[in-house]
């Protein structure tokens, strides 16, 4: 009697539980369906278009020729490397080397000027004034400088990324606390321990907006850059190139990579970067 | 009383000089270190010639002619801003229109944000040679271009301004009668101005940013952006850091005046200035 009752109710248990698990699934599904529909729609009206010689094929490619094209373009290989992934790569490294090394000074230069006020005097009217100096500016002089290829690119990405993240660090660090600077100066804390303890996570919401802004303008400069003076890969090399042979479709394949990179880097890294920091760290800003 | 006022108007106004100065020094102090690396060698003075070369030619640009009479550099940020005002105007009004519907209405958000969402990162630039092809040369590709660098950060600012403002604002003016258009105007638009704000004051910066990329790649003979392109040809670098000077000078006084101004206007008048 007693078993049977806890069999029914296990069996209920599992009943439910499946019911559930369909209906998340199904949710899923809608979800993914709305989130496609914009897309299916733009797609089939293109193609429709396109086969009814509405929109010039060769200026409008329909959907399907620009998939086959990706399909060629990602099975062509040159010394056994797939041609799309040469140029994914070359543009992730050009970014992750520009970036870091951005990264890196900025948030030192700027630490400096939040501590130091005399080299904040110094360093804070020169920044105001180049910051809303287009990044491409700079790109003739490093043509002239480096000439074209990595070193230009990587340089543009740097300086691109630079002034940001020394602007928010520098606020960052100069909005903490004083009194707490001091505690931590009486308590006999080293220089090493003052940055990593108290000025780092102190100044980390501020520094972390600089570093997204940094690696939003790091990643418009990069395919600006890579259309300049990239001398055989990249993205933005990749579609700016296809223009010479009037090849719409490659530069739409270029686009949708450029599309699928920025959107895992924006949402993706500093996403996850924000939230092993400023959440953990219960600082984070309501907007 | 009015001793004191015209006191506090002169401590003031000696405030304002020496901070001032303190802006100008840092300044003095490059150039100066500049021009003796560059006099000395100690640089190359091709690469970075002397300030003493580009001020000089700074003015003669600013007073040399064109065939129409008018200052060359004058004609340069003249066309600059002509296309920068189109393209962000125009952004504008797409961002801020399209980002009250999807705002508003919950089928016009569920069809347009994964389109917005996925091109959002996809900079400006990057539709540059396609809209080439499409559109030729010149403004008509140029204008485009700017305008889609600023139509993002708008469209997203806008979406999130007219969703921060509570439901019961447009219930109580539904109840006390408003029709649509009174809405908008009195109650969707400011309770997202500052969100609104912020996304223009953001798209302005894309727009700027994007301009002049696109000037080097699609431009013919006018604005800043090929000034400088055109000078790396001939490797005139004097002309090249005087367009980066006039670039600097000309966002910063459009930042501190026009945007102040506008900011000044609306945002702050309506009280509504948030700290995003």
């Amino acid at each position: 009697m007693c078993s049977l009752k806890s069999e029914r109710i296990t069996e209920q248990i599992k009943i439910e539980a499946r019911l559930a698990r369909l209906q998340k699934v199904k949710r899923g599904a809608t979800r993914v369906f709305f989130f496609a529909l914009p897309f299916l729609s733009i797609v089939i009206t293109l193609e429709l278009l396109a086969t009814l010689g509405v929109i010039n094929p060769r200026l409008f490619p329909p959907p399907s020729k620009i998939f086959l094209t990706s399909l060629t373009l990602a099975s062509r290989q040159v010394g056994g490397v797939s041609i799309l992934l040469i140029h994914v790569c070359s543009s992730f490294i050009r970014i992750v080397v520009g970036f870091s090394l951005a990264a890196l000074s900025g948030i030192f230069i700027g630490t400096l000027m939040g501590t130091n006020k005399i080299i904040y005097r110094l360093l804070n009217p020169i920044i105001t004034f180049i910051m809303p100096i287009p990044t491409f500016a700079w790109v003739p002089i490093l043509l002239i400088w480096t000439g074209i290829g990595d070193r230009t690119i990587i340089i543009t990405i740097f300086l691109s990324a630079l002034f940001a993240i020394i602007y928010n660090t520098s606020l960052g660090v100069r909005s903490i606390n004083k009194q707490l600077i001091w505690a931590a100066q009486t308590m006999g804390s080293n220089r090493l321990t003052m940055f990593l303890k108290v000025l780092l996570p102190g100044a980390m919401v501020s520094m972390i907006t600089g570093l997204r802004l940094g690696l939003g303008y790091s990643w418009r400069a990069l395919v600006a850059a890579e259309m300049l003076a990239a001398a055989a890969w990249g993205l933005g090399y990749m579609v700016f190139a296809a223009r010479a042979f009037m090849a719409v479709d490659v530069m739409f394949v270029g686009l949708f990579l450029i599309m699928i990179m920025g959107y895992i880097m924006e949402n993706g890294i500093m996403g996850s970067i924000q939230r092993v920091t400023i959440e953990r760290w219960g600082m984070t800003r309501e907007t | 009383m009015k001793n004191w006022f015209h006191k506090s108007l002169a401590e003031n106004s000696k405030k304002n000089a020496l901070a001032f100065l303190y802006f100008l020094a840092p300044f003095f102090l490059l150039f100066l270190a500049w021009e003796a690396a560059s006099r000395l060698q100690l640089i190359n003075p091709i690469l970075f010639p002397p300030p003493t070369k580009v001020f000089p030619r700074l003015g003669i640009l600013l007073f040399s002619e064109t065939t129409a009479g008018q200052s060359v550099l004058l004609t340069h940020v003249y066309y600059s801003l002509y296309r920068l005002l189109l393209g962000f105007v125009g952004g504008a009004f797409v961002g801020v229109f399209l980002g009250i519907l999807m705002g508003m209405n919950k089928y016009v958000h569920a069809y347009f944000n994964p389109i917005v969402s996925l091109l959002m990162p996809v900079p400006g630039i990057t539709w540059a040679p396609i809209l080439i092809l499409w559109l030729g040369f010149g403004d008509s590709t140029i204008i485009p271009v700017i305008l889609i660098a600023a139509f993002f950060p708008i469209v997203y600012n806008t979406i999130a301004g007219v969703k921060s403002i509570s439901k019961e604002l447009i219930w109580a003016s539904q109840t006390m009668g408003a029709n649509k258009k009174t809405i908008f105007w009195k109650v969707l638009l400011p309770g997202s101005a500052a969100y609104i704000f912020n996304g223009l004051k953001l798209g302005l910066a894309h727009c700027w940013r994007t301009l002049i990329a696109v000037e080097m790649l699609a431009a013919s003979l006018w604005g800043l952006g090929y000034m400088i392109f055109d000078a790396r040809e001939y490797l005139q670098t004097d002309v090249i850091y005087a367009g980066i000077i006039v670039l600097g000078a000309v966002f910063l006084a459009i930042e501190k005046t026009i945007v102040r101004f506008a900011e000044k206007r609306t945002v702050e008048k309506w009280g509504v200035l948030a700290e995003i």
